[in-house]
């Protein structure tokens, strides 16, 4: 068996982390750590931590008075977030305090979703988990993939994962990056060997389409897009069927038909191609299939013109962006864009994109796409086992390629369609609302009803959590330590999540949860594992049971048995001495000649590294022209030969492999796979606010201060001709389900297209604020697949809207 | 305070920072700094994005402030800093003031029953020592400086010397200290 | 009793104090004013327990109704103030019989409107502290709080020397109380008119214009209350004096008509922001319409233009039109001053971008300025028991 050898080589390149010591907790000595003084007869203290009230991971300081968290102010040091707290950073402290908050571990006694709980003990929470897993797996003989887990983003994310997939054994995994992110990464990194980071703050023209940096907040891109943007001259043109708040600040706003984008873009570089406008020398070092490419796009007569009919763009705007485009390359770029679940044609669209850039030669340079550098941290490592039972992820088959992080739609119906090649019985859940962020909550209930498992860790009694059997309590990232990060970029840093007071109530940071739930059924499903597993059995018959179990990782809780702190102070000490942790624990972030290098400039700004030690330009290449000649074209620089971490080292035009999933291996439009809006019905659209977060903010007070609740936008004339006024509640119906709304009529959108805020529309009662305020997307957005990488395409739902 | 309003996004983080900072009790009205935004004009795809800007605003803190010279208790002064202030156990709920100020900034504090407003965080971040008002460090796009415009040599004294700036309803003659940077 | 020495007055005991005769017109009275003042209670605790909550005033609309209630008392004690100076200060004959009465009745309205304002001032004790201790000069409010105090402890004096029949003093406090009053009355003006970010409410009309309409509404009163206390049947004099007060009461109305039509006039062709859009409001909204210029102007202007002044009897429902129409006059004052909101930008993602700032009493505020009506009438009621109001000549 296969299963064997790869134990053996496994096992000799694992150290287990436990060595580092197997002592128990040791009281953190973070406390000490920042400024101190005294308030009235209590202490006031300033704890540098980083916010996690979304996924940028902003530095903070935590003023604490008497125990008390009364302020999050920006931290300075971090180059990522560069002195900023936004509205749900500042608002973290009401998520700490809210009186809605899991306190204790519950455990269900009502029908599974009818939000009935009992208050129990870790101990009973934990044994009552047990009992189940030991009864799934006997009866399932020991296939650990039918326990299925999923997570959202989040900096313990890792810590969940680790345990599920490395300690417990099971290939199940859906992550956030099929309902956000996924094709687009996965678009970028075969084109042009990684998604990248937008230099925005040294670009000269940005194309931002469908990324709204002033609402969805992306850190650094809002504050390098915004901050003076115009006084220094940056032209952004925002392309986006609505008109944002980033399209405020845009030299030019294209409203574009929902799901046409490929066209326009296509369309842009048959003008580039037909005006040579592209970077020649670029593309001649860095360029694969380039001629292939250029005859696809003539070929197929992706003309402005033929473009104008698709996206209802000018033909002569398609014109001007695409040579403006050019005249500003190599600093121009055409933004990546953040969650790009959207449409069928998704990947070839994020593909379009990056030849697009790189035809300008905006690649791996300073105000292009930059990689730039990331610092690392010391190893941490697994003692993991080897099952021989657990089979392959289920939903493999549901899109052209899936990856580790999954496809949520697809994992969802094929165990709601009953097709899944083996039961997935039960599933954790970790920091994920996917009964509100996944299209199709119907479906998403419908597959939680059939699990004979559901484990929720969460900090709010989400939509999720009501579905659970046991609903295990995390404290918020203010009272806990997290894993240590690295961010990479021009800039690199690493930073730290330091606990800035004790968890609330009996709420534990997951990695305290994980190691009580791996102490209790470790044991107990070893001896499942011994029973169905014949590798097992044979190595027990070598080396002993006690040996087994311990040496080769069958012990769930080796290694999660050394605290947070510990692992962070190993990573970061054995590569970057004690000095530079203390420099860390002090500061909130860490990097080599932070002390030399950051500096204040004025009130607003900050110097991280010096301009000449930033790391723009980091894939290495040879270099054709002598750069130190000063009279050269800026655009020559670009003429490096480099080596992309893609297939052929190149920028990938053509990708054979494609073909042979039934893929377009060059960007083509297809009209058949796109959804045309039938007369007097809308398309629907979704996205963000900033000031909230996704379903993780809807029952903060404060932020629902600002924004009590979501209304849909509709265009004012059709609004109108309906006889809907602001205020009115409307009915937004789709194929799958009805929503009621209030409505807002305003020009800001088409008279095809609707649009309301994610995020709102909770079922959970136990959320009084969130409950039933304001409506939920996904409750009308249809499981649409996108057939590459398997994302959501959340903008094909055809609605019909009324007055009610 | 200088703004650079053109940078804002209206993100409400300077309200959110300041609520938190200031203890300014929840709701519709209770408000000490505020974005106002003009409704974009033109009709959909026509819009006229410059019609469409951000105002952030707060307490201009007027040299010649009407809500002072009403306040028939003196509970409305300037510091030693011309800061504006209003002392709470001076206020008697006249609401005089707030009918006065030009620029909607009073409100009232339900907790004390006394109006409340923008103090250039004076009684929290200042009286501890920090050099800046809690609006200004949190912004995402930094569009506030704060500092002594009776120091010529501060930042803001000289972005006002070398930069275009207006202030609010000049012709009221309130002499407003909050600047906007064109 | 001491206090009888100093200041005359009937002997009367408790159960004389709550006897009345019973006639219908008497027995609603006293229903109606026992029920007002049962709603300035239920208001005044109301206040109590929730404080300004109780109170539909908001951020943009920070003066509600018991402001106008207060202006609308205070008005009217100066109206009658003046009125009554008529007689006995300017020595105009047919006036002299109205002093003690119209005085009364400057003390008592003025009393109610205090006792109104303490409700709607958040903290009406600090006010009497702070007044002192750090006195706001420049503050209209300030100077009107003051001189309405002074005006209130002049015409008391006045109207104890018009008690003790000591005409020079009445007449020195008279005259003092007559000239402190308008000093307080033309800073109520300057309240209002002081308010830069209002320009509907700024300008030189309005100190002439409280003046002006003070008068009208003391000779508003007058009417009601000879009418009531003479149930129609006029004593000679009476008579005489009340057609002569309707001739000066139709040429002041005439005057405010002519006024009112100038001042929307130059607030529409003014072009000025904030005013013209405002002043537009004002002009086709019931309140004014309806309420000021029908039953506050026209309805006793007609019929003193069509009698020449002699139907007096008429003119005594016509004067309870008229202060109905003057109350609509005052709670127009306060709200349309504030008919403009300061901001004008939309701040909240979902709202409509502001118009005219809304306003709508609370119950709190209603029951409370109607309960100062009740409070008047008994204070006025039981002065009528305790004093001799009515000149012996009578
Ligand atoms: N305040 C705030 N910030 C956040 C988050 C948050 O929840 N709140 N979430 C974070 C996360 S997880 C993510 S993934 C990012 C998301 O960041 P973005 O991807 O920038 O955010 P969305 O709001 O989802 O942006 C989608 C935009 O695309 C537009 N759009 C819809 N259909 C089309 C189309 O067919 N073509 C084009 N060109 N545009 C279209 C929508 O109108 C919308 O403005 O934001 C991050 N930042
Ligand atoms: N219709 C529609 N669907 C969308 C999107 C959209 O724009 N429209 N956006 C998509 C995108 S880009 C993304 S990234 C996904 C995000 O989808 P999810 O990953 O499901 O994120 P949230 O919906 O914010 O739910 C996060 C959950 O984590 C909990 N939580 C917060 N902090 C903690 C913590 O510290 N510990 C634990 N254990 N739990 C915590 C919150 O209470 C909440 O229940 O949604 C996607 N779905
Ligand atoms: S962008 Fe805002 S919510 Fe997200 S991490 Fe930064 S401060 Fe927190
Ligand atoms: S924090 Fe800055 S960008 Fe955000 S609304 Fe306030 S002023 Fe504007
Ligand atoms: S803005 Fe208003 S509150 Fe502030 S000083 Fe000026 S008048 Fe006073
Ligand atoms: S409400 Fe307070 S601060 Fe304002 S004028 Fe009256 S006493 Fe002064
Ligand atoms: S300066 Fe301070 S008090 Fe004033 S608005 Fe900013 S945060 Fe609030
Ligand atoms: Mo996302």
């Amino acid at each position: 068996m296969d299963v064997q050898i790869s134990r053996r080589r496994f096992l000799q390149g694992s150290v287990a982390l436990t060595i580092l010591g197997a002592s128990s907790l040791t009281g953190s000595a973070l406390l000490d750590e920042g400024t101190k003084d005294k308030v009235g007869d209590g202490v006031r203290k300033s704890v540098p931590t980083l916010c996690e009230m979304c996924v940028n991971k902003c530095a903070a300081y935590a003023r604490v008075e008497n125990g008390k968290v009364v302020k999050l102010d920006p931290n300075p040091h971090f180059p990522k977030s560069k002195n900023m707290l936004c509205p749900r950073g500042n608002a973290g402290i009401q998520a700490l305090y809210d009186p809605d908050r899991l306190k204790y571990p519950l455990i269900r006694v009502g029908e599974r979703g009818s939000g009935k709980f009992r208050r129990a003990s870790w101990d009973e929470a934990f044994e009552y988990i047990e009992k189940r897993l030991v009864k799934i797996l006997d009866e399932e003989k020991d296939n650990r993939s039918t326990i299925a887990y999923c997570a959202g983003e989040g900096m313990a994310e890792h810590t969940f994962k680790s345990f599920m997939a490395d300690k417990f054994g099971s290939t199940n995994f859906v992550s956030h990056a099929s309902i956000c992110l996924q094709t687009t990464i996965s678009g970028y990194a075969l084109t042009i060997g990684g998604y990248g980071q937008a230099d925005l703050e040294n670009a000269e023209y940005v194309i931002m389409a469908g990324a709204n940096r002033a609402e969805a907040i992306v850190t650094p891109d809002t504050m390098d897009l915004f901050k003076r943007t115009k006084r220094r001259g940056m032209k952004l043109v925002v392309i986006d069927p609505r008109f944002t708040n980033t399209a405020v600040h845009a030299d030019r706003w294209i409203p574009i038909k929902v799901g046409t984008d490929l066209a326009f873009v296509l369309a842009m570089t048959y003008v580039v191609m037909t005006e040579n406008l592209y970077n020649k020398k670029f593309v001649e070092e860095n360029f694969n299939g380039f001629e292939a490419y250029r005859d696809h796009i003539l070929k197929n007569n992706y003309t402005p013109e033929w473009a104008e009919k698709i996206t209802g763009i000018d033909a002569d705007t398609i014109r001007t962006v695409a040579r403006e485009f050019m005249a500003h390359a190599p600093k121009a770029i055409y933004y990546q864009g953040r969650r790009t679940a959207w449409s069928r044609q998704d990947f070839q669209l994020r593909r379009a994109q990056a030849i697009f850039t790189a035809l300008g030669g905006g690649i791996d340079r300073e105000g292009g796409i930059i990689f730039g550098k990331k610092l690392p941290l010391g190893e941490h490592s697994i003692n993991a086992p080897l099952y021989a039972n657990p089979k392959s992820r289920i939903d493999k088959k549901e899109a052209a390629i899936v990856g580790g992080s999954g496809t949520w739609i697809g994992f969802r119906n094929m165990i709601v369609e009953n097709r899944t090649p083996y039961p997935i019985r039960g599933m954790f859940v970790y920091k994920q609302n996917p009964m509100l962020s996944v299209p199709n909550t119907q479906k998403t209930r419908q597959m939680f009803e059939k699990m004979d498992l559901v484990v929720v860790i969460d900090t709010m009694p989400s939509d999720t959590a009501m579905m659970a059997d046991v609903i295990l309590p995390e404290c918020t990232y203010l009272e806990r330590e997290d894993p240590v990060r690295s961010f990479g970029g021009a800039q690199p840093s690493i930073v730290l999540r330091q606990k800035v007071i004790d968890p609330m109530y009996e709420t534990k940071p997951v990695i305290e949860i994980i190691r009580g739930l791996a102490e209790k059924i470790s044991k107990p499903l070893f001896e499942i594992t011994k029973k169905y597993d014949e590798d097992v059995q044979m190595e027990i018959e070598d080396r002993g049971e006690e040996a087994v179990y311990k040496e080769d990782g069958f012990d769930l809780a080796d290694a999660f048995r050394v605290s947070q702190e510990e692992i962070n102070e190993h990573r970061v000490v054995s590569i970057y001495g004690k000095e530079a942790y203390e420099m860390l624990k002090a500061k909130g972030v860490f990097y080599p000649n932070m002390e030399q290098y950051f500096k204040q400039i004025s009130t607003n700004e900050y110097e991280y590294y010096p301009k000449d030690k930033r790391y723009y330009s980091v894939i290495k290449g040879e270099l054709k022209v002598d750069v130190h000649d000063t009279c050269i074209d800026e655009k020559e620089i670009a003429v490096m030969k480099k080596r992309f971490r893609t297939r052929s080292g190149k920028v990938e035009c053509v990708l054979p492999s494609m073909a042979k999933r039934g893929v377009d291996p060059m960007p083509t439009w297809r009209d058949e796979l796109y959804t045309e809006t039938p007369k007097g019905k809308f398309k629907l659209i979704t996205g963000r606010h900033a000031q909230f977060t996704q379903n993780a903010t809807q029952n903060n007070a404060m932020l629902l201060d600002l924004i009590p609740t979501n209304y849909l936008w509709i265009n004012k004339r059709v609004a109108k001709a309906k006889g809907i006024d602001f205020g009115d509640w409307v009915e937004v119906s789709s194929k799958i389900g009805t929503i009621k709304i209030r409505a807002y009529p305003t020009e800001k959108i088409g008279p095809d297209t609707l649009f309301f805020i994610h995020g709102f529309g909770a079922n959970s009662d136990a959320l009084t604020l969130a409950h039933h305020n304001g409506a939920s997307d996904n409750a009308i957005i249809e499981d649409v697949i996108e057939p590459v990488f398997g994302s959501a395409a959340m903008h094909e739902t055809i609605v019909d809207v009324r007055k009610v | 305070m200088a703004l650079d309003y053109k940078s804002c996004i209206n993100c409400k983080a300077c309200e959110t920072a300041c609520k938190e900072e200031n203890g300014v009790l929840l709701g519709a009205d209770k408000h000490r700094i505020w974005v106002g935004v003009k409704e974009i004009e033109g009709e959909f795809p026509l819009l006229n994005i410059a019609s469409n800007t951000f105002y952030p605003s707060q307490c201009q803190h007027c040299d010649n402030a009407p809500c002072q010279e009403v306040c028939p208790t003196q509970a409305t002064y300037y510091d030693e800093n011309g800061v504006v202030r209003v002392d709470s156990d001076k206020c008697i709920l006249c609401s005089y003031c707030m009918n006065a100020c030009p620029y909607d900034a009073r409100y009232v504090d339900d907790r004390t029953d006394t109006v409340d407003k923008c103090n250039f965080c004076s009684d929290t971040r200042l009286v501890r020592g920090e050099v800046t008002t809690a609006c200004q460090a949190t912004c995402l796009t930094k569009v506030r400086i704060f500092g002594d415009l009776d120091d010529p040599e501060s930042e803001i004294s000289k972005v006002l010397r070398e930069r275009e700036h207006f202030t609010l309803k000049t012709h009221l003659g309130t002499k407003p200290k909050l600047f906007y940077l064109i | 009793m001491r206090m009888q020495s100093m200041i005359p007055m009937k002997q009367v005991t408790l159960k004389d104090l709550l006897q009345f005769e019973k006639r219908p017109l008497s027995i609603f009275m006293v229903l109606l004013t026992v029920g007002l003042l049962g709603l300035f209670a239920t208001g005044a605790i109301l206040y109590l327990m929730h404080g300004h909550h109780a109170y539909n005033v908001t951020r943009e609309h920070p003066w509600g109704l018991l402001i106008a209630m207060y202006v609308f008392f205070v008005v009217s004690s100066t109206g009658l103030c003046i009125v009554s100076s008529l007689g006995h200060v300017f020595g105009i004959k047919e006036f002299e019989v109205i002093s003690k009465r119209a005085i009364l009745g400057a003390i008592v309205t003025i009393v109610s409107g205090f006792a109104v304002i303490a409700l709607e001032i958040g903290h009406p004790i600090r006010m009497v502290i702070y007044n002192i201790l750090t006195p706001g000069f420049t503050s209209a409010i300030w100077w009107m709080g003051t001189l309405y105090g002074a005006y209130l402890a002049f015409i008391i004096f006045e109207f104890i020397f018009l008690l003790r029949d000591d005409h020079k003093w009445s007449k020195f406090f008279g005259l003092g109380g007559l000239l402190v009053g308008i000093a307080a009355h033309s800073n109520l003006g300057a309240v209002f008119g002081f308010l830069v970010a209002r320009p509907i409410s700024n300008g030189v009309f309005y100190p002439i214009y409280f003046i002006l309409s003070a008068m009208i509404t003391g000779s508003y009163l007058l009417f009601i209350l000879y009418g009531y206390k003479y149930r129609l049947n006029f004593p000679k004099p009476i008579e005489m004096m009340l057609k002569k007060l309707a001739k000066v009461l139709g040429l002041l109305l005439g005057i405010l008509i002519f006024f009112e039509v100038w001042r929307m006039m130059t607030a529409i062709y003014g072009g000025m922001p904030g005013r013209a859009d405002a002043a537009w409001h004002i002009l086709t909204s019931p309140n004014f319409l309806i309420g000021e210029v029908l039953l506050g102007m026209l309805i006793p202007f007609i019929i003193i233009l069509k009698s020449k002044g002699e139907a007096i009897k008429a003119l005594v429902f016509a004067s309870l039109s008229g202060m109905v129409g003057i109350f609509f006059m005052r709670y127009d004052l306060v709200h349309d001053t504030q008919l403009i909101p300061l901001q004008t930008l939309k701040i909240r993602e979902y709202q409509l971008p502001p118009s005219f700032v809304e306003y709508m009493p609370s119950f709190a505020e209603i029951a409370i300025a109607l309960g100062g009506v009740g409070l008047a009438i008994l204070l006025y009621f039981l002065a009528d028991k305790l004093f001799v109001l009515d000149s012996t000549k009578e």
